[in-house]
Order: structure tokens, then sequence, then C-alpha cells
């Protein structure tokens, strides 16, 4: 025991920048993945963490006015905490001519239960009785910020009231808007009054925190039985904030999710990679230690023992930097908090414990390898003999450069190494071949937001005007390249109680130009096109009939294409809005969407109609999933840097593995008269060779793969195959010679040493 | 056990080492016999390639015999298994190796009292024995050098200082001086000389004939056979530095 400690203390000392190395690839490892993880829980699930964050309820209830709540924990079992009863009333927000419903919801002191978490500004304070707290993503949405002045009409729009915004914060009590509205407003309750004096029009909202998140549809069963089923307007359960929210963007979770398996793959990789070529270094010095008398078991557990303490250094310093990064890197990513993005403590777990393992099971196969190999080996260090192969001697013989075929030939000699080394640099070659198309897809995707489905760029709502008045003052706009008038409806499948969002869009005729993957583009009446997502919840395929309910009508569609549309959720079933008229559904009023011509900016162009119309039409910006991609951006370079180095770190330690295996042979051929320049490219050569089938295997796997993967997972995202794009010949070509470059500047490296060895002191007397 | 095991410290029977690969067979060594009495010094000689060094790395349990029996305190150990060898080596044999094998990462300190430790000693104690092997070998001063800055012979001091940390009873040499300049040479053979004037057996594979003459006896390898093995002449006596020199002069 004295003498394992003694061991691992003096290997860290005299090799500290190779511990270092293990030590900082695990804190990166680990780093890495919890941002990740976090990131990619923060664009998927962020409910699981706002939830916590905000101690939140799972049950939420509107009620009638004057509705006692009081003993209710008492009188339904499971109930553990009742929040509220909150004063709370409907209103209209007008900004700039749009309006937006909103709830106003009284709540004076910050509660314990369902707390809202403030993330800029501060909470509601007697001494600003005017002051109110938006719901974040509401916020956003119409873009106001702390200390803004917003404009609140009550329902009758009877009263105006101007507010200030003091405070934005985040809530788990009901979904992002605008997938859930109306938009959530937090008022002291003097002003609720004031808004909304006539109680009549007011409702309570009472939140319950209970024992058994499963058991909460009976819950709310008992609870609409002890209220009375008159007095419980809306239900809203946790199930269903979770599902809302989950679905709020599916793009920017499908590039999460690849970054993670990308980031999960160099992980394994680079931990297996550094710790066992670490101990394969040493492995001279094990076999000593052997012929000392240390056991193989002996050997395992000292160097386990070693790189378990190097794991954990590593791991703290990862949770340290990621604990530290976190709010950095969520700065950049628009809708993805501290609180949405924090990890259930399983996963954490789960990272730290895998990267924990990872590193114990790459040292202990070399270790053990180490621990049984008979010392005798190791004492005399020497490379396996091989033979000059056929293909070698006629190289020879046709005049090719001896320091080329000795070098092409040292590169195999190994074989297990050979391929080892070989992996190591074709996997982050693959994964950075994948990366560069991945980051090819997202600049298509900035370049022609078209290709996604959002061809307009802007929305304008007909507002007090009617349809065919509001199209007029379009159609004279110089700014607008293409309108096309459409309508949303809720429909309901046949036998399914689900609810759909179906977009009649332009019209038979005059389709909307939407992005069709597969299949054709609505030509006629009941004719439609659906996303993936869409087709996959409903089991559809392209060629199949679908029968939905539109305001109690059935209409029947002929589904003829997919398309991709990564708003509402990704679920979306479009056609022509003279479908609606054709079959006798009644038609929701409806909107406009605008192609703009090129070059105009979609917020000028939305302003300018509002002015031009005197404020009347309702104009608004089509989000563009692809502005919150900078960050990917950005994340996929650094990620793409590791990788590289990861390759790096493993052509290093193979060129160290291999100059330790022929530092001998260097030395014969340097004795039979390889001038010290050929000995150099000999050795370069070496590394070089393994490069090239390296980095060749890599990019032809990667380009094969990547369009297919990430057409693959945004599959699985509901957005359908059809984004993948190649990665481009340019920058591919630019990260192979990159490649092949350091593999050779690599080999000269560890090179240098060797030269000025005495010959005669290499080749003394063989055992 | 027959009785004539019982009185000898190590005693190899039909010792055999055969090779197999690229599909030719190499007998290294065959049918050895010999024994080594406690503290008898013993040269094992041979041309390159005619096993010696095969036939030490059997004997220290480095190398897994293909036939033939190990005796060693009166115990069999031929079959022992890598961990129960290690145990062995711990405490009863010391090795030195042509090139030191100095454990790279080690001070010359911590590797000899590495070996202290695993022979058992207590901190204190190894570092009791590391001084003074170290001042008797005149490295005192280098203790917290590492390996590779010292020069050939006092790279092969420091082995020898590690060999014998914990006073084995035999210790296996396998052409300590085979890398070593005169002066050096000399020196390590003075310190071999000490140790088995010290009572510590001895065994020395080496081709230099004027280093195995400074041993009791010497055997002869040919070709993976022992042809000779046979007493100096000189009568036994505890072994002296000048001794030594006068034999290489």
């Amino acid at each position: 025991m004295r003498a394992m400690a003694r061991w691992i203390r003096a290997d860290l000392r005299a090799s500290t920048a190779r511990a270092l190395v293990v030590a900082g690839v695990v804190a990166a490892v680990v780093t890495a993945l919890l941002l990740s993880a976090g990131l990619l829980q923060g664009a998927t699930n962020p409910w699981q963490g706002l939830f916590t964050a905000t101690k939140g309820a799972q049950i939420w209830l509107h009620l009638a006015p004057g509705t006692s709540v009081r003993d209710l924990g008492s009188r339904v079992s499971g109930i553990e905490a009742v929040a509220g009863p909150y004063q709370a009333t409907a209103a209209t927000v007008v900004q700039s001519g749009a309006r937006s419903r909103v709830e106003l919801r009284a709540m004076p002191a910050l509660p314990l239960i369902g707390r809202p978490l403030v993330i800029a500004g501060r909470w509601l304070t007697a001494s600003s009785p005017s002051g109110v707290v938006l719901e974040a993503t509401f916020a956003q949405a119409i873009h106001a910020g702390d200390g803004d002045v917003l404009a609140l009409d009550n329902v009758d729009e009877t009263r105006h009231v101007r507010v200030r915004v003091i405070g934005i914060a985040e809530t788990s009590d009901q979904g992002f808007y605008p997938d859930q509205t109306p938009g959530l407003i937090w008022v002291p309750p003097g002003l609720l009054h004031q808004i909304e004096p006539i109680v009549g029009h007011t409702e309570e909202v009472v939140g319950l925190r209970i024992a058994d998140p499963d058991a909460a549809a009976f819950i709310v069963q008992q609870v609409v039985t002890q209220l009375g089923n008159s007095a419980v307007g809306t239900v809203s359960t946790w199930q269903q904030v979770k599902q809302s929210m989950a679905r709020r963007d599916p793009l920017l979770g499908l590039l999460l999710a690849l970054f993670g398996l990308m980031a999960l793959g160099a992980a394994v990789l680079a931990i297996v990679n550094v710790t066992a070529g670490r101990v394969l270094l040493q492995s001279t010095d094990l076999g000593m230690l052997k012929t000392l008398g240390f056991t193989p078991i002996q050997v395992l557990a000292m160097l386990t023992a070693e790189h378990a303490l190097l794991a954990g250094a590593g791991i703290l310093a990862g949770l340290a930097a990621a604990r530290l990064l976190t709010p950095v890197l969520l700065d950049g990513v628009p809708g993805v908090s501290a609180a949405s993005a924090a990890l259930p403590s399983g996963w954490a777990v789960l990272i730290i414990g895998g990267t924990f393992a990872a590193v114990l099971l790459a040292t202990a196969a070399p270790a053990l390898q180490a621990g049984l190999v008979r010392p005798v080996a190791a004492v005399r260090a020497v490379p396996p003999r091989g033979h000059l192969s056929k293909l070698a001697r006629m190289a020879m013989a046709a005049r090719m450069p001896p320091a080329v075929v000795l070098g092409t030939r040292a590169a195999f000699v190994r074989k297990l190494s050979a391929l080892l080394t070989i992996g190591g640099l074709a996997i982050p070659m693959l994964m950075i071949t994948i990366g560069l198309g991945f980051w090819s897809t997202i600049d298509d995707v900035q370049r022609n937001p078209a290709d996604i489905g959002l061809a307009a760029s802007v929305t304008v709502g007909p507002g007090p005007l009617t349809m065919a008045q509001a199209g007029r003052l379009i159609s004279t706009d110089p700014q607008v390249q293409a309108a096309y008038s459409c309508v949303r409806a809720d429909a309901l499948a046949l036998g399914d109680t689900t609810t759909i969002t179906t977009l009649g869009m332009g019209t038979s005729a005059r389709p909307y130009p939407f992005h069709v993957v597969q299949g054709q583009l609505y030509r006629a009446p009941e004719e439609a096109v659906a996303t993936q997502a869409l087709l996959a919840a409903l089991q559809l395929n392209i060629g199949q009939f679908v029968r939905v309910w539109i305001g109690g009508v059935p209409v029947t569609f002929h589904i003829v294409g997919r398309i991709i549309d990564p708003q509402y959720g990704g679920e979306v079933l479009a056609y022509g809005r003279d479908t609606l008229a054709d079959e006798g559904a009644p038609a929701p009023i409806g909107f406009y969407s605008l192609v703009l011509k090129p070059g105009v900016t979609p917020a000028a162009a939305a302003a300018r109609l509002v002015r031009v119309s005197g404020g009347r039409l309702e104009a608004a910006v089509v989000q563009d999933p692809a502005d919150q991609l900078g960050i990917v951006d950005v994340a996929l370079a650094c990620l793409i840097g590791v990788l590289a180095l990861i390759g790096l770190t493993s052509l290093l330690t193979a060129s160290l593995l291999s100059q330790r295996d022929h530092q001998r042979d260097l030395s014969v051929l340097r004795a039979m008269g390889m001038t010290p320049l050929q000995v150099r490219f000999a050795l370069m050569m070496r590394t070089t060779v393994l490069a090239l089938v390296a980095v060749a295997a890599g990019v032809a796997l990667g380009s094969a793969v990547s369009t297919t993967l990430i057409s693959s997972v945004s599959k699985a995202y509901g957005l359908g195959a059809g984004i993948g794009r190649p990665p481009a010949i340019g920058t591919l070509a630019a990260a192979v010679v990159l490649a092949i470059g350091s593999a050779a500047l690599a080999s000269m490296l560890p090179a240098r040493p060797s030269a000025p060895l005495s010959t005669v002191a290499i080749l003394g007397p063989g055992p | 056990m027959s009785g004539n095991e019982g009185t000898l410290l190590l005693r190899a029977r039909s010792l055999t080492k055969t090779f197999a690969g690229d599909g030719v067979v190499v007998h290294a060594v065959r049918e050895a016999d010999l024994s080594l009495r406690p503290g008898e010094f013993v040269a094992v000689i041979g041309p390159s390639g005619s096993g010696k060094s095969t036939l030490l790395h059997m004997l220290g349990g480095l190398e897994k015999p293909t036939r033939g029996e190990i005796w060693l305190q009166g115990q069999r150990v031929d079959g022992l298994s890598q961990a129960r060898w290690a145990m062995l080596r711990r405490r009863h044999i010391g090795f030195v190796f042509q090139f030191f094998n100095l454990v790279s990462n080690m001070t010359v300190a911590d590797n000899v009292e590495l070996a202290a430790l695993m022979g058992g000693a207590s901190r204190k104690q190894a570092t009791a024995r590391r001084r003074e092997l170290l001042g008797e070998l005149g490295l005192g001063a280098k203790a917290d050098t590492a390996p590779a800055r010292l020069s050939g012979g006092e790279q092969q001091r420091v082995a020898l200082a590690r060999a014998m940390a914990n006073r084995p009873a035999l210790l296996l040499a396998d052409e300590p001086t085979g890398n070593l300049d005169s002066g050096s040479s000399a020196a390590v053979l003075g310190l071999l000389a000490r140790a088995h004037a010290d009572g510590q057996a001895i065994l020395l594979v080496t081709h230099d004939l004027r280093m195995a003459s400074a041993a009791d006896r010497v055997i002869s390898l040919f070709d993976g056979m022992i042809v000779d093995d046979a007493p100096m002449t000189i009568p036994h006596r505890p072994m002296l530095l000048p001794d030594v020199l006068k034999l290489r002069g």
C-alpha cells in the first residue's frame, strides 16, 4: 500500500503535464456534457427545471368568483398545499396597434408554492402601485422589458390603464406564450380592481401541490366534485403544461440533441484515448515494478487508484466550470433560462458516474494488460519483429525513397496499435464531418428560412377591418412581394380527443409556398399537406385520407405532401382555405402571411403597415427559429475544436508509443547510412500514413451518414427529414488538409529528442 | 524433496525454454541443471544468444519455463502464479539488468525506497536503508535526482542499491557491466564482491570472462545447454576489491 502510494505520488510528480491532460479532458467532458444536457433539458423539457425552481403546483384551477377553497387541502386527500386563491381577470395589452389577450393575476407577495421566479427587475411592491411583472415568454413575444410602459384595456374596453413593467418572471403554472394564451401578468390587487372593478368579470385562481403527481386527474375529479361543476372554469394539470412547453422549439431541440450526441461520442473517445495512452506509455516502468515484486493485481489497483484520483479532480473541476459557464452560455440562448436548464439530479449523477466509469474502464484494460504481460517483455522493450512485405520489397525495388517505404511499413508493425490510432483519429474526423454537415444545415436554414417553411416573415391580422379591406391595404404596400390570405382553425381528429392546428394557407389555385420535401403541394380543394410530427401523431402516410372536425363540420383531407414547418410545435395540417368554404365549415377570421421583397426587414415592414393603416392592422413578425442558432454555431465551433484536439492527442500518443518502440530501429537505419533528414522523414511518414487512412475513413463515413443522421434526428423531433445538408466541400477539404498537416507536425515533435541520442548507447549488446 | 535441496538456496532441474514464433522453434535453454548454495557467487558465461539471460529470467520468475523444476529455499516455485513470484521477489530476490531499468518517473531515492517498502519496511526504515545504501555507494548527494540525469555507472549503482534494499538472499545480475566503461565496471564488480562478502548469493550472467573470474564457480552455456560447471581454481574465500583488480589486471 505504501509502495503503491509512493509510486502514484512519484508518477504524478514526474509526468504532471500528462496527468493534467487526463484531468483536463475529464473536466472538459464533464463540463460539455453537463452544459449540453442542460441546454437539451432547457430546450426539450424546460418544465422540470422550472417546476423545481418555482416549487410549482401540479394542478391549476380557475374558479368562479367567491368560490370558497378553505380547507380544500383537508377535504381532498393527496393535496399537500394550496397556492392562492388569487384574483384574476382577462384584459388586453395594446402595444403599437397590436392587441394581445392577457390574464392579470393579483399576487401581492411572492408565495411559497407556485412562486414566480424573477429573472429581471424585481417583484411587485407596495411602493409602485402601477408596477406589473410580466411572464418571461410573453414579455419576449411582445418585446417588452423592465421599465417599459404598457397600455391595458379591460374586457369591455371601458377602462384604459397605463402600467409600468417592473419585473420579468418565469413560472411553471402555464405553458409558454404564444403556444399557451393568454399571456400572464402579475399585478398588485389594487391595480386589478382599478382595471376591472366588476367582480363578476374576475376569477379565483388556485394552485394545488399534490403528493402523488400521477394522481393529478383523480384529484381534479375529487376537487370538482367538492367545489361543484359550475364553480370550476378551467383546469390544467402539470402533464399538459409539460407537454405544451416541450413542443416549443423543435428545431433548437434537434440541434442540441445532435450536439449532445456528438459530445457524448467525443467524450468517451477522449477519455479512452488519453487514459489508455497514458498507461501504455508507462508499460516499461510497470514491467520493472513487477520485477521488484508488484503483483498483477497491485499494478491494476495502483493504476486504477491513480486514474480515479485524476478523474475525481477532473470531475470536480468540470462541475465548477459548468456552474460558472451555464449562466454565460444561457444568456445567448433565447428562451432557455438557468431554471429551465437545471438538470434533474439523476442526470448529473449519470454523467458523473458514467465519466468516472469510462476513466476506470479505459484504465483497466491497458492496466490489466500491463499487469499480465511477463515483466521480462517490458524489461526488454523490443518491438515485435516483422518482415518487409512483398509490397514494401517491390516499392524498394522500384526505387521508392527508402524513408517512405520504411516509414510506411513501421506504421503497421504493431497492428493493434495502428488500428487504435486509426480509430482514435477516424472517429473525431467522422464527427467533425458530421459537425460540418450540421453547420452547413444551420447555414442553409439561416440563409433560406423558406426551406423550413418560413417563407413569410410577417403576419397581419385585419383588426377592426375586414379581410378584403386589409387585403387592399397590403396589396398597395411596395415592400410586400406576395400576400396569402390564411386562416387558422383548430380541428379534432376523428376518434381522437387531441386538438390539432390546421391552417388554410392561400388557396388551392394559389397555395402558400410551403417547402415540400415529399409529395406535392395542395392544388385542389380537400388536398392538404402535413408536417412529419402531425403525420406521426395521427399515424398517417402521404396518399391517405384523414377526416377531422372543424367547428363541428366533418372535413376530409387527402394528404398529398409533407412539409417542414417548425411553428405550432411542428404539428401542422395545411390546405387551401377554399376547402373550408367548399365543405361548409365555419372559417374563423383570418390573417395574411406576407412574403417580403428581398432586402426588406420584417420589423420595418410590420411597423410600416401598422402606420399606414392608422394602427388598425395587427402586424407581427414571424419568429425565425434560425435567429436562435447563433449560439449553436459557436458551440459547434468549440466542439469541432475539442474534437480536433482529441484527434491530435491520439496522434501524439501514437507517436510517443511508436517512438519508444522504434528507437533502436531508427538508430540502425542511421547506422546503415540514412541521413538524419531521411530518418526524420521516415518518422513523419509513419504517423502521416496512419493519419491518411484515418482521415479518409472518417470523412467517407461522416459524409455518408451526416445527412441521414441530421434528417433522422430531425424526424424524431417532428420536423421531418429533409433539412440535412452535406458539409461544404471547401470546409471539408480545409479540415482534411489541417488534419494531415497536424499529423505530420505531431510526428515531428517527439522525433526531436531522438536525434542527439548516441547510436552506440542504443545499440549496446542485446540481452 | 530430496535432502540436498534443503541446504541449497536455488536449484534447477532440466530447465528448458522453447520459443515458438514465425514458424520457427528456438530452444533458448535446454535441460539445464544447476544449483546455488547460500552465499555462493556463480557466474554464467557464454556467447551472445546462448540463453544466459533467459536462464536468469526463468530463475527469477520473469519468464515461465517450458519444462523443468526450480526450487528456491527448499520450495518448488516453477509453477507459481505471477503474483506469488512477485511476492517472492520482494523479499528474496534482487535483480540488476544491463540497461539498469530504473523506474524513470521516480527519483533515485524513490527507486531505492520503493523496493524497501515493497519488502514490508516502514517509511522510516525505508528512508534509513536508502540513506545507508546510497551513502555507501557514494550517491547520497544524488538522492533527489531523476535517473535519466545520472551517468550509466551511477544508474547501475542505484540499480544495485535497489536490488539490495531488502537484503535478498539471492541477487540475479544480468550483464550488469555490459553497458559501462571500465571504471564503472570495476566499481560495480566491487559492489557485487562486497555483497558476496556480506553473505549474499549472486548469480551473474556475463560474457566477460574477467568478470566471471571473480566468481566462486563458473557455468558455461552454449546453444542453451550447460557445457561446463566448474569451481574457480582460487580457493573460496571472501572476495575483496584488491583481488578483483588483481584478477582483472
